[in-house]
């Protein structure tokens, strides 16, 4: 885990990992939210609307956002205070994602980044878009 | 009394999620809706966006209204003016 200062916090600073898509994190997923919708749930329907199956939820992806922020960038220290998402493309199970952020302004007075973010499928084509609005618990 | 900029309207808007909102330079925390503390701090993230400012915490700590933040957002950017001249 990270554990970046503001100090350390300049614009341009950048983090990333790495995701596959497991079919079991739809499952749990799926278990946790009762989300059993047919387009997540279910091939035929999810093909018969133009998908190539079914379609992962896109808060199970920007979930990923909270690892970013929460391990990475800031890490140790980072206290989410909202985002802002867009899904671009539809996911699918066994997808591999890269998840990354970049710090992009600075409010010096409170403290807060903001830090825009992208997961990405195969290093190219963009999947979501964020706008992750950061608190940092330590200063120091 | 300075007007209420177009410039910042819409950052106040989208902040509120009230996309007909009425600003005044006379409304306050408590007279506008979904005004709480993450909201100031996403507002003031907005104008330093839009306005290519920064401020610091001990210019924010006695603004009592809108009108007190646009006042601080003329004087700043006046001042940057200024020193670009």
């Amino acid at each position: 885990m990270k554990a970046y200062t503001w100090n350390e916090l300049q614009v341009g600073v950048a983090e990333e990992l790495a995701v596959k898509v497991a079919p079991a994190m739809i499952e749990r997923f799926v278990a946790t939210t009762g989300d059993v919708n047919p387009l997540h749930c279910d091939d035929a329907h999810a093909r018969s609307h133009g998908f190539a199956e079914r379609v992962v939820h896109g808060l199970l992806t920007a979930s990923f956002y909270s690892t970013l922020v929460g391990m990475h960038l800031p890490g140790r220290d980072a206290l989410l205070h909202g985002l802002k998402i867009d899904f671009t493309r539809p996911v699918y199970a066994g997808d591999e994602l890269v998840v990354r952020g970049v710090v992009s302004h600075r409010n010096e007075a409170f403290f807060q980044l903001e830090i825009t973010g992208t997961i990405t499928r195969s290093g190219s084509e963009t999947v979501s878009r964020a706008v992750l609005r950061v608190g940092l618990l330590a200063r120091e | 009394m300075l007007p209420m900029p177009s410039r910042m309207l819409p950052i106040f808007r989208d902040v509120l999620n009230a996309p007909a909102l009425v600003v005044r330079l006379d409304d306050n925390a408590e007279t506008l809706p979904n005004y709480d503390s993450l909201a100031h701090i996403d507002i003031v993230t907005a104008i330093e966006k839009e306005y290519g400012i920064s401020f610091g915490f001990s210019e924010l700590v006695d603004l009592q209204s809108v009108g007190d933040m646009v006042a601080l957002v003329e004087r700043k950017t006046s001042a940057a003016r200024t020193a670009v001249v």
